[in-house]
């Protein structure tokens, strides 16, 4: 029983359940089936990225391009679709994973074979393809008139009164989920971020894993290019601006080292869905959105430390004492 | 016991270059079916090397590979464990977040029809190893929360399910207590009945004379003897690792030693150690001997300021002082010479010149601004007081060989003229020659001056260089005695935790 | 005394090989480009002109340098820029003495900056994650303060110092930072303090045991870093008309692409002040000369994004073929 009382995984989901009645009280409106239906929808597109960031982090690397590529890939297919409306959704879709997937193996073939470190490549690409969106466009946004309705209409499309977006969500939750602990693939990622000289003694091929966890990365950012512009209707050179830091932060809140090979599935979504429901929770309960930066940052920390707190090694017992 | 002339391994005429060296020299190495092998030599001797090449991580340039009589090319360490090949290192090539069965099948985990990993059937294979070796783990504990001797269990249970016909052993016993270590024989025995055949480093030569079948030398690189261990002994094996006669390993210079310099009483750290009381006198050389891990580098890394002490008093001189930061020791005198001698006390990266100085830095400087001369006036002292070989002072450390680098880091603590030396392992790893070096070396010092603590494992090392020795098990003091009166056999035995 | 040499024999050939020459290369051709591409380039008036738009980057480019050598990383000090000039305004428009405003900006900078310090060493949190959360901390508190406001009176000295010049021809920004530079080279190269921080940067561990206060020196350097950045407000503030929250958005990533651009190791334990200027240099000179020629901002950064990532990859390339030919 202790063992699962201190399990950061529960005490995560125990915080949101404590914030979730705190925000209920203050404003009942919040704890509504719609309105929590509509927290989890606005928190699927982090979801997604937190999981497929966690993959990067786990190989102690960081993508902090993911952002960039999402606004580029979803410009790109929004702009396609100025020109071709009528081409069906999934036509749309499996383009933008496919840019996506593209620009997140540039980001793997940069650290892997120019050995460019993750941080400058990452940093790099991210200017790089945030500088594209401007260059494709022009400058100019995409209105909603340049979609068709089948384009704008699938994420809203609702199940058990649960948006398609956040089914979409939980279906990557279920393949990432299988992904890291039942897959030799995934396991090998655990270990290469555990010990990296180890893994490669074994016979795991480092510079592929790290292709392979950029290529994901890239290509749910891809996904997420396509779930952002047909949610919000629109397709600009500002999207997602500085999304990356949430990704991350999620990840972090959610129990994934920076130092690899330790992190859970379930502990990345509960660190996204807790951010989520702070972003949404804060005009909930009126405060003032130009408070919503400070809060989360401060959160964000006080959520670090405890992580660092519990995570830290202990020494090895020499002496017993009696 | 089986006696079998069928040859399992055989490498022929095997050699491989580094810029400027010769790691090997046509080598030939043969390996007997159901033989456990030694692979003797210095650090330096090439035997990390061979074993490199056996695992798949280096290409030999020259010579060929014969395994079962057919001839083979290992390419990498998956084709090495294909073959047949598993090794058990010091380092752990251990995975410590993760449970013991990942541990045993990393890389390797059993799948099922649908390419997803096979829980069950993993968790059934882990059980039955562990039961066979009749160790008490449990396949979903965490490495970082087993024991050493434990690791190595797991380490062996990996190279089993591999189906390992070939165990590679790099230093087995190391770190395992009297008890484990037998218990380790009986296993390797026991491999050795389910027709796998062993190849053993080690350079505890009484080991290896006890449980090795076989033996070969190497020296620098070439092959010097191999033969049955029956047809020779220690002195001969010594003779053919270090190439003449080592009649003085430990050259000790009589000195007469002084009052008291060092005090320490009351040391309590919890989980750590407890109730550690001793003194050091000027002039001697106070041995710490314990098994690995019973708490002696943590005692040092206290009284040095690495670490905080929970409880006690460190009198220098007779007058109390108080360390909470390696500055605060260093400006009494006392240095710390740690184990891992370059991960802790070299600066890759920075010049000799900057690494020589690295502790007296500001004593080197006015106002904090480098005096040159003062750097290059004791950098030469030192690089002619221990023949460091190094072309220029603006030369980055790492571009020194592994042996210059040990020095220049000796050199950094020589340079504050210290009072107090203490030496955590300062031999391991270090070939016989060199050793001899660093006992005459350590022999001036008390000379000249110093007092030493010094940490070790080799009881030899203890009974030809200390004046007394500390004898530790489990964070706790065994007791204190005069090296001249007392035996091997006590001191193992209270190391042991035996009484 | 053993006669060793303290360099090896001087070779002018070794000099091609070093990074800062061939960042004084590309400059150079930068050069050389962009006054053939158009005349108003190599015009006196508008080079010193130009300086106005790195000079308050390159202040902070020169405390970050030390951080990053010291193998760490500081995303926050865009973030910390725009919490000084909020103070600046703020206590400006309270009507304190000018000396009591600008104390009070910099204290603000380096509370802000000791903040990160000592959460870095008293939690041993990689500072990448401590800086991205402090990054929306104290944006946010700018945010927070200001809401959708702005403040655009400040003391005169510190219009004067942003925009002004000095005898009427070198800018005051510029000016600090070139001194500023030169101190920091100093302290770098020749000083205690500065081989301290390379063998920081190098080996953490091996500093520690060899007596180096690591932690309180890393404590230190972000403190630094914060105070720099509210200079750099002061400066900014001053040029710019109005001040809101939103202040230096992205800088944080200039900044540390002037820092990697010149030559230092990202991880940390080597580099010089000497690269960092000359690559300041190319970026504001390409900035200026590109924006001359009406390519838009987003062409610039898209170009430093790829100077980047190759200024790094392209000699790494270059190093694995000549190792597979051997």
């Amino acid at each position: 029983m202790k063992k699962i009382l201190i399990n950061r995984d529960f005490i995560l989901f125990s915080i949101i359940l404590i914030g979730l009645i705190g925000v209920g009280f203050a404003n009942p409106l919040f704890v509504t089936p719609k309105s929590i239906s509509d927290v989890l929808t606005d928190t699927s597109i982090l979801i997604i990225l937190a999981l497929s960031q966690m993959i990067v982090i786990l190989i102690r690397a960081i993508d902090l391009s993911v952002a960039s590529n999402l606004a580029l890939s979803g410009m790109l297919i929004s702009l396609l679709s100025t020109v071709h409306p009528e081409l069906p959704v999934y036509y749309f879709i499996a383009l933008s994973c496919l840019i996506g997937t593209f620009l997140g193996v540039l980001n793997g073939i940069s650290i892997a074979i120019l050995k460019v470190p993750f941080i400058v490549t990452t940093l790099g690409t991210l200017s790089i393809y945030r500088g594209l969106i401007y260059f494709v466009s022009a400058g100019k946004q995409v209105y909603s008139n340049a979609f068709s309705e089948d384009f704008l209409a699938l994420i809203h499309v609702k199940f058990l009164s649960l948006s398609f977006l956040f089914w979409l969500a939980v279906a990557v939750f279920i393949v990432i989920y299988i992904l890291l602990n039942h897959t030799r693939f995934g396991r090998n990622l655990y270990s290469l971020g555990g010990n990296p000289d180890a893994a490669k003694y074994i016979g795991i091929n480092e510079n592929k894993y790290i292709i392979m966890a950029y290529s994901l990365s890239g290509f749910f950012a891809g996904l997420c290019g396509y779930l952002w512009v047909a949610r919000y209707s629109v397709a600009s050179t500002q999207i997602a601006i500085g999304f990356e830091l949430t990704v991350i932060s999620a990840c972090v809140v959610g129990g994934i080292s920076v130092m690899g090979g330790v992190g859970t599935v379930l502990g990345c979504v509960l660190g996204a869905l807790l951010i989520g429901l702070i972003r949404n929770a804060l005009p909930a309960v009126d405060i003032s959105q130009f408070w919503q930066l400070a809060i989360s940052g401060a959160i964000i920390l006080l959520a670090i430390i405890i992580n660092t707190k519990t995570e830290q090694r202990k020494e090895k017992t020499i002496m017993v004492e009696n | 016991m089986v006696v079998c002339l069928y040859m399992k391994l055989e490498l022929k005429k095997i050699s491989k270059f580094f810029p400027g060296i010769k790691a090997l020299q046509n080598v030939d190495f043969n390996l007997k079916q159901n033989s456990i092998h030694a692979l003797l030599g210095e650090n330096g001797a090439g035997k990390s090397t061979l074993v490199k090449i056996l695992c798949g991580v280096y290409q030999p340039d020259e010579g060929s590979i014969y395994l079962d009589t057919k001839k083979h090319i290992i390419s990498d360490p998956t084709s090495s464990l294909q073959l047949g090949i598993s090794a058990i290192h010091q380092e752990s090539v251990m995975f410590d977040e993760l449970s013991v069965m990942e541990n045993i099948f990393i890389g390797n985990h059993i799948v099922k029809k649908n390419r997803l990993v096979d829980w069950s059937a993993m968790e059934k294979k882990t059980k039955d190893l562990l039961s066979n070796l009749e160790a008490d783990i449990q396949p979903n504990e965490k490495i970082k929360d087993l024991s050493i001797a434990q690791r190595h269990i797991v380490q062996i249970s990996r190279s089993l399910v591999h189906d390992a016909d070939i165990v590679i052993m790099d230093e087995p016993t190391a770190s395992l207590s009297q008890k484990e270590i037998e218990e380790l024989y009986s296993i390797i025995r026991n491999l050795k009945k389910q027709n796998k055949s062993i190849i053993f480093i080690s350079h505890k030569l009484d080991e290896v004379l006890e449980i090795c079948d076989e033996f070969t030398v190497l020296r620098d690189g070439e092959v010097i003897n191999t033969d049955l261990i029956s047809n020779t002994n220690k002195d001969q094996l010594i003779t053919n690792m270090a190439g003449r006669e080592i009649s003085q390993i430990f050259p000790k210079k009589h000195v007469t030693i002084e009052q008291e310099i060092l005090n320490v009483k009351n040391l309590y750290k919890k989980t750590q150690f407890k109730n550690i009381n001793f003194n050091l006198r000027k002039k001697e050389i106070l041995g710490f001997y314990g098994l690995v891990g019973s708490g002696r580098t943590e005692i040092m890394k206290s009284i040095f300021g690495i670490t905080k002490l929970d409880e006690g008093e460190i009198l220098f001189n007779d007058q109390k002082i108080s360390i909470t930061k390696p500055s605060d020791a260093i400006d009494q005198g006392i240095v710390y010479l740690s184990e891992e001698r370059q991960q802790l006390g070299m600066t890759g990266l920075m010049s000799v010149k900057d690494n020589i100085n690295m502790a007296i830095m500001d004593r080197n400087s006015n106002f904090y601004v480098m005096n040159t001369l003062k750097e290059i006036k004791n950098a030469s002292a030192m690089q002619e007081k221990l023949n460091i070989k190094v072309s220029y002072w603006s030369q980055l450390t790492q571009s020194l060989s592994g042996g210059n680098q040990q020095k220049t880091v000796i050199a950094k603590w020589l340079s504050t003229k210290p009072k107090v030396l203490i030496l955590d392992e300062p031999t391991k790893g270090i070939d016989v020659r060199s050793k001899s070096a660093v006992h005459e070396f350590m022999g001036e010092l008390v000379e000249e001056g110093m007092s030493i603590m010094m940490i070790s494992s080799e009881l030899p090392e203890i009974l030809g260089m200390c004046d007394r020795v500390v004898v530790m098990y489990k964070g706790l003091i065994r007791d204190i005695l005069d090296v001249k009166k007392a035996s091997s056999e006590q001191i193992v035995k209270l190391a042991s935790g035996e009484s | 005394m053993s006669m060793i040499p303290d360099k090896p024999p001087f070779k002018l050939l070794d000099i091609l090989y070093k990074k800062e020459f061939i960042l004084f290369v590309v400059l150079i051709a930068i050069l050389i480009i962009n006054s053939n591409l158009t005349p108003y380039f190599l015009d006196l008036y508008n080079l010193i002109d130009s300086t106005f738009l790195f000079s308050e980057k390159a202040i902070i480019a020169l405390t970050m340098t030390f951080v990053i050598i010291a193998r760490q990383i500081d995303l926050s000090v865009a973030s910390i820029i725009a919490v000084s000039s909020v103070v600046l305004g703020y206590t400006t428009s309270l009507g304190y003495d000018t000396w009591l405003v600008i104390s009070l900006t910099l204290l603000s900078g380096a509370l802000c900056g000791a903040f990160n310090g000592a959460i870095i060493t008293k939690f041993a949190i990689p500072s990448i994650i401590v800086t991205i959360g402090t990054m929306s901390l104290f944006r946010g508190l700018a945010y927070s303060f200001l809401e959708d406001s702005y403040y655009n009176k400040f003391p005169k000295i510190v219009s004067n110092l942003g925009s002004g010049y000095l005898f009427g021809y070198i800018p005051y920004a510029f000016l600090t930072f070139i001194l500023l530079a030169l101190v920091f080279a100093f302290i770098l190269h020749k000083t205690t303090v500065g081989k301290k921080i390379f063998s920081i940067g190098n080996n953490p561990d091996a500093a520690q045991y060899t007596g180096i206060a690591v932690d309180k020196y890393t404590f230190v350097l972000f403190t630094l870093n914060g105070l720099f950045s509210a200079i750099a407000a002061i400066f900014l503030s001053g040029r710019l008309s109005s001040v809101r929250p939103n202040i230096a958005f992205g800088w944080e990533l200039e900044i540390i692409t002037m820092v990697v651009l010149g030559g230092v190791y990202i991880y940390g334990g080597s580099g010089s002040i000497l690269g960092v200027v000359i690559s300041i240099f190319i970026l504001g000179m390409l900035s200026f000369g590109l924006g001359l020629l009406n390519v838009p901002g987003v062409g610039i950064i898209i170009f430093t994004g790829l100077l980047l990532i190759l200024s790094i990859g392209f000699p790494s390339f270059v190093r694995t073929l000549r190792r597979k030919n051997e």
